[in-house]
């Protein structure tokens, strides 16, 4: 029974893993690249959520880190953001590569897709953690029902950072993966139909071996 | 007046459909609890440190087996020399997560659906458990590498497992509803 889907899972984890630690080697030079346009879009988004602003990002690598303006010309290290932050980007593509069932130029097309995808919750994840842990110490001021339920946003965000990549990938992949699906159920239904025709050959033969003994 | 027969041939579709659009419904408000149970569980203090300091003993139980005078204080595991602390992040509890809601989503019977999420909870801790102990491991014999085992190495195999273990048991789901048409 689905004698194909432990092989094609296997293959499919195999390809993840090798391009992986493929990528994965790349990512160190990549990411302080990845690093500085997650902080060049979040800025615009913090000045739009604050009034006045007074979060300043600074890169440092592939590290982000948060000041706060605390008075004339002075600002304090508030948070920073490590350089494992963003790694997701990595499984992410490796996912697109392992897909199967993909043409090379849709796995292209749905893996840009997806890498836009993720950095935009990338920017949303930096802009809210921040602004929550701001109204979590009463730098902010939010209403009742945020304040009450504060932790819970925050477990929210961690919660939809550690599974964007994987939702995204399955968002953008659903109908590679819905024809893999198709193909073991017709090819469960084809060794049904076999195996009944095998039942029903040997029953005929029974028959007429039964038919012929005196 | 049209054929009666017709009439109720064109009726079977549409009530398949409407089933089917029920049932889709009914597993995305099973998703949706699913998700509302896990920032619940993570935001009570209670429930999260009993599932640190669980994990955490059963790290402690495989260390001790292995031959290491491991101790444990709270959700820690170590020695006076080096220890762990699982933290909420450590527990599995958002891939645990993320696998039950597309088990949940998935389109196959309830109680096909029941032995996927057992066997994901089942799967993911044990994996968690492998996971904590590995990490000692690094810590101990090769600390600098600590970090990268700990945020890039388990991070990328706690994704490859989950969706292995998912698509198997999709995949599986699947097959046998071809088997049964």
């Amino acid at each position: 029974m689905t004698h194909g889907l432990p092989a094609r899972v296997g293959r499919f984890v195999l390809v993840f893993l090798m391009a992986l630690a493929a990528l994965a080697a790349l990512w160190s030079f990549a990411a302080p690249t990845y690093t500085r346009g997650i902080a060049a879009l979040a800025r615009p988004l913090f000045r739009l959520m604050e009034s006045p602003n007074v979060t300043v990002l600074d890169v440092q690598g592939a590290e982000t880190w948060i000041y706060r303006i605390v008075g004339e010309h002075e600002i304090a290290a508030f948070t920073w953001f490590d350089r494992y932050t963003f790694f997701a980007i990595v499984p992410l593509i490796a996912l697109f590569v392992a897909t199967p069932g993909l043409g090379w130029r849709r796995r292209i097309v749905r893996g840009l897709l997806g890498i836009g995808a993720l950095s935009v919750a990338h920017v949303c994840y930096v802009v809210a953690s921040v602004e929550l842990a701001y109204a979590a110490m009463g730098l902010r001021t939010v209403g009742p029902l945020a304040a009450r339920t504060l932790d819970g946003w925050q477990i929210a965000v961690r919660a939809l950072w550690e599974a964007a990549p994987i939702a995204i990938w399955v968002a953008l992949t659903y109908g590679a993966w819905k024809k893999v699906f198709a193909q073991l159920r017709n090819e469960e239904r084809a060794e049904g139909t076999a195996r009944a025709s095998w039942i029903g050959a040997l029953g005929a033969l029974g028959w007429k071996k039964k038919e012929g003994t005196p | 007046m049209g054929d009666p027969m017709s009439k109720r041939t064109e009726r079977r579709p549409n009530e398949a459909r409407r089933a089917s659009a029920l049932q889709w419904l009914l597993s995305i408000a099973v998703a949706a609890a699913i998700v509302g149970l896990l920032i619940t569980l993570a935001v009570d203090e209670r429930a999260i440190g009993s599932l640190q300091r669980g994990y955490a003993s059963a790290a402690n139980s495989v260390l001790r087996l292995l031959g290491h005078p491991t101790q444990i204080a709270g959700n820690v595991v170590g020695t006076g020399d080096f220890g762990i602390t699982v933290v909420t992040a450590c527990t599995g509890l958002f891939t645990t997560a993320l696998y039950l809601v597309a088990v949940a989503l998935f389109p196959t019977t309830w109680m096909r659906k029941l032995a996927g999420v057992g066997i994901g909870i089942c799967g993911i801790a044990i994996l968690n458990i492998i996971r904590l102990v590995s990490l000692y491991y690094v810590g101990v014999h090769w600390p600098a590498a600590l970090d990268v085992v700990h945020q890039l190495v388990w991070q990328s195999l706690f994704i490859a497992f989950a969706i292995a273990l998912w698509l198997l048991w999709a995949g599986r789901a699947a097959a046998r509803r071809g088997a049964a048409r």
